[in-house]
């Protein structure tokens, strides 16, 4: 290893002894530091906590009541969302090549670490006796213990030092990919306490030791497997542009896909698709390719404004009309294409490029909105069929996928010139803002059914999800109307030199570098309402926070967990850490590489 | 102190007593008038909706539980079967909402739930101020307290000996009103910590952060029964501080509805003073027992269908569900709580269960 001590030395030095203040602050954060971990450590050894607690519901905290004979879905869900991460991750990958003496030095650093907390864990931790409520302490890991811990770990030290030495440099790539295959062995191989019943019910103790994921452990493998295999194909086209465009797209599409294909399994009907969908989609089809190829005919043109018109008046009128849902979604489709269409479709490939995205996008609107509002075959023996973890990524998902194109609506709206759009948008923004997001949800699941039209009923969840779209998406949308606000005038009046209109400014000048701007604040909101999505539990919804505070502190058939609040919370504390914890550091890197900051 | 400050000060308190108070009953006062605008009656939705919503316990040792399969099970959770069993002639037609203390009467005006079956007392103000009504009591309870022995009490004690403990409880409850009021009548003191969820209260118990838990008694002897190997809790007085009658209770002014979930609880109490069971409910004698003939609809079954439900209903219930003395023992008896000699016997011998005939 090249460490420079005395370099080493000065850095902390400057860093953190600067000065007497900073010494001292030095000093009282570590006492800070320590004691926490200490805590920590001692609650988690204590052997009055039962962890298997944990373990043992890990199937409730993901999907709650969802059927065994459809986790084939999950599966898939949870592969295909892998299999993508892998794709970008292998893309957008931007180190090439890594050395062993570098390597070395990651993996010492980890090590010294745990050594560090080695030494400094505590011996005892608290145990409450069921006697007496008196706390008592226990011993756990007692010095004599450690020692052969800690001479491995100096061992292992002494064995990175040695191989460091050698001068050996290697694609990234490689790298990852042997160590990705490190959790499928650990998953073979590896053993675990489990929870084993004996002919009478009863608990075994102490738990038997068992395989890791024992039920899940194929999956598992696989979905481990094609994440790999994916984050070597994304280094392979990692200069295709194309591609990265259709894996962007892909991360648009996906989560709609599964919400309403996948994990549904919805219930088509047939004769209906026949008689109402198909030759609905067929209609509007034509009608766009032929607005698209005929709007430099000179009758067309002249006309084109009425109707455009008409298109907004018969818009607005379905959404208050009895037809079927695929008309409504579609005429406003139709309405924004053509507001677009004269601006682009002028030059020969503007037109085919045009056929194509219209094409694509009638396409998937109908396919997902097909799946999304039929009813799911799946049946969730007494209670819905979201629950658990699988809720609480839903709500931040879906909130951030709906609430981010609306935010970008209403900060346009605020914008625009017309004085009914702005002073509509400024008012849902003012009045969605104004009031505290409890007072919304509670709205959603009581107030909201009475300002619904007679006889449209929505699931609670789809609720939820709509006055959470709303929310977020009005502060996106002053967050954006912020990016905005840094476009200096001269772009515009540039834009405008080049014959640039409207619609062309919008959405190849103003919204780029706005949204450029936001990224911070985009993965900020992702994060809130990630973590806001448990505030759903005051209605009555089972997120996953939900689940380990009220439900398994109660399960007493055929394993008493009654009195273990405590670890299931840190549990979900953890969760929730490691996500947000990823998210951040994600966008961190993100940010590095448009340049943010630095202009 | 200026006026400004004390007016600001005077109306922020009078906010918090008002909270604390009654948080139960003005959320509910607020939902209540919408739903006298429905037209439809609540059968008529449920039927239209193919499934019942019933409100029960986010978990409540013996009466709803929560396995790790997502499924649940319970005495509770069993009527809710049951009704369900009436309607649709299928169980399982039912999606649970799971509810803390403070939130059911509010969930239950809101329409989120047609029926909420979950240790739920029978009081006066419940029953006439919150638009509620109660179907007949399914099970016979009281309030009692939990506490170690290793504090010096033990089955005599009383309420008088808690003075100056830390006592748990969940939010909303009767319970909260009954022990501070018996406390006071005792002329002690008490620190009252109240949670929002019951396990909340136990948990907190278990880690000796507060000295005595309060709840229905069968609440108590459930917890005690499956976390205290070595007998180190006592469960005291003998005789309950309250009385807790718990049954269903569902939205008023719906006698159609209020009259399907009392017969579904009568049916099982009938059935279980015939003795027939889920297992032989098929091989009844239906001609001898002209009562279980009408019950399980064999001429017409005319009683049934002039309620709204078909003529086999109450045979569906007990065919899919089984009679009282099934769910009672199936559920209970594992905690260690009994009909035989208690409030819950039937009234034959000697206690409270007791059915209207039918006819
Ligand atoms: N019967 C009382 C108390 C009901 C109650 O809260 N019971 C407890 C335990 S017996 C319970 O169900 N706890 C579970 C929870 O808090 O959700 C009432 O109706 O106010």
């Amino acid at each position: 290893m090249n460490i420079d001590i005395k370099k080493q030395t000065r850095v902390i030095k400057e860093n953190l002894f600067s000065s007497p203040v900073s010494t001292l602050l030095t000093f009282i954060t570590s006492y800070i530091m320590i004691s926490f971990f200490r805590g920590m450590f001692g609650f988690a050894t204590a052997p009055d906590k039962d962890w298997l607690s944990v373990l043992n519901n890990m199937q409730l905290y993901m999907v709650q009541a969802y059927p065994e004979s459809d986790f084939i879905r999950i599966w898939i869900c949870v592969g295909l969302g892998f299999i993508f991460s892998g794709l970008s991750v292998g893309l957008w990958e931007t180190e090439e090549k890594t050395s062993l003496s570098k390597l070395c030095l990651t993996f010492s650093k980890i090590v010294s670490g745990i050594i560090f907390l080695t030494i400094i864990a505590p011996t005892n931790s608290v145990v409450v006796s069921t006697a007496t409520g008196i706390r008592e302490q226990v011993e756990v890991f007692s010095y004599a213990e450690r020692i052969p811990l800690l001479s491995i770990l100096i061992g292992l030290l002494v064995v990175f030092f040695l191989i460091s030495k050698i001068n050996l440099s290697f694609n990234k790539s490689l790298l990852v990919s042997i160590y990705l295959f490190v959790p499928i062995i650990l998953l073979w191989i590896m053993k675990i306490p489990t929870i084993q019943l004996d002919s009478e019910n009863q608990r075994v103790f102490p738990d038997p030791l068992m395989p890791i994921a024992n039920s899940t452990k194929i999956p598992w493998t696989l979905i481990w497997i094609s994440f790999v295999v994916a984050y070597l194909v994304g280094v392979y086209f990692k200069n295709k542009k194309q591609f990265k465009n259709a894996v962007s797209i892909s991360w648009v599409l996906l989560p709609l896909l599964i919400f309403s294909w996948i994990f549904k399994k919805p219930l088509i009907d047939l004769n209906e698709l026949i008689r109402n969908d198909i030759p609905v989609f067929i209609g509007f089809l034509l009608i766009g390719v032929l607005t698209i190829y005929l709007i430099n005919n000179k009758i067309v043109e002249k006309f084109y404004s009425y109707y455009l018109g008409f298109l907004v008046v018969v818009t607005i009128a379905s959404l208050f009309l009895k037809v079927i849902l695929l008309v409504k979604a579609a005429l406003l489709l139709l309405l924004l294409f053509s507001a677009i269409i004269p601006a682009v479709s002028t030059s020969a490939k503007g037109k085919r490029s045009l056929t194509i995205v219209w094409i694509v996008s009638l396409t998937t609107t109908a396919f997902l909105l097909e799946g999304g509002t039929s009813t799911t075959q799946i049946v969730v023996p007494g209670s819905s069929i979201f629950g658990g973890f699988s809720l609480t990524w839903l709500l931040a998902i879906f909130g951030t996928y709906v609430s981010f194109p609306l935010g970008v609506l209403l900060a346009l709206g605020r914008n625009s010139s017309l004085p009914i759009i702005r002073g509509v948008c400024t008012g849902i923004i003012e009045l969605v803002r104004s009031v505290p997001y409890i007072t919304w949800l509670f709205f959603a699941s009581v107030t909201m059914a009475v300002f619904l039209p007679d006889g449209v009923e929505f699931n609670l969840i789809v609720r939820v999800l709509i006055v959470t779209a709303f929310f977020s998406g009005a502060y996106f949308a002053e967050n954006i109307r912020g990016g905005l606000q840094s476009i200096p005038k001269g772009q515009f009046e540039a834009a405008d030199a080049i014959g640039m209109n409207t619609v062309q400014k919008t959405s190849l000048i103003v919204l780029p570098q706005a949204l450029r701007a936001i990224v911070p604040t985009l993965v900020s909101s992702i994060i809130t309402s990630f973590k806001d999505s448990s505030l759903v539990t005051i209605i009555g919804l089972f997120d996953f926070l939900t689940i380990g505070r009220m439900v398994i502190g109660n399960q007493s058939i055929p394993i008493n967990f009654i009195g273990h609040d405590r670890e299931n919370l840190l549990f979900i504390a953890f969760v929730y850490w490691i996500f947000t914890f990823t998210l951040s550091r994600r966008s961190m890197k993100f940010e590095k590489r448009l340049g943010l900051g630095e202009r | 102190m200026n006026k400004k400050a004390i007016v600001f000060l005077l109306v922020f308190a009078m906010v918090i007593v008002a909270c604390g108070d009654t948080t139960e009953e003005v959320a509910v006062e607020a939902t209540e008038e919408e739903h006298d605008h429905e037209d439809e009656s609540t059968l008529e939705q449920v039927q239209e909706r193919g499934f019942l919503k019933c409100g029960v316990s986010t978990g409540a040792t013996g009466f709803t539980e929560v396995g790790d399969d997502g499924s649940y099970s319970g005495f509770d959770v069993d009527y809710c079967y049951a009704v369900a069993a009436a309607i649709f002639g299928d169980y399982s037609k039912v999606e649970f909402k799971q509810l803390t203390s403070a939130e059911r009467f509010t969930a239950l005006s809101a329409g989120e739930i047609d029926v909420l079956i979950r240790n739920t007392t029978w009081t006066q103000s419940r029953d006439t101020e919150l638009g509620n009504d109660f179907g007949p009591t399914t099970y016979y309870d009281g309030q009692q307290l939990m506490g170690r022995v290793a504090d010096g009490l033990s089955n005599s004690s009383t309420v008088a000996d808690i003075d100056g403990l830390r006592v748990c409880t969940n939010a909303g409850t009767t319970t909260e009103k009954n022990i501070t009021e018996r406390v006071g009548l005792a002329g002690g003191t008490i620190q009252l910590i109240t949670v929002e969820a019951f396990s909340e209260a136990i948990d907190k118990f278990i880690a000796g952060e507060c000295d005595i838990v309060t709840t229905d008694g069968s609440g108590l002897v459930g917890r005690r029964a499956v976390n205290d190997a070595l007998n180190d809790w006592v469960i005291f007085p003998t005789s309950p501080i309250s009385k807790e009658p718990l049954g269903p209770t569902y939205r008023s002014n719906d006698s159609q509805w209020a009259d399907i979930i009392n017969w579904t609880v009568y049916a099982t109490i009938i059935a279980d003073e015939y003795g027939v069971t889920k297992a032989n409910v098929d091989s009844a004698d239906l001609e001898a027992n002209p009562e279980l003939g009408r019950l399980f609809g064999a001429n017409d079954g005319e009683l049934q269908t002039k309620m709204g439900l078909d003529a086999k209903a109450y045979y569906n219930v007990i065919k899919q569900v089984g009679n009282y003395d099934e769910i009672f023992s199936r559920n209970l008896n594992p905690l260690g709580l009994y009909r035989e000699g208690g409030d819950n016997d039937r009234w034959a011998d000697g206690g409270l269960i007791y059915a209207p005939p039918a006819r």
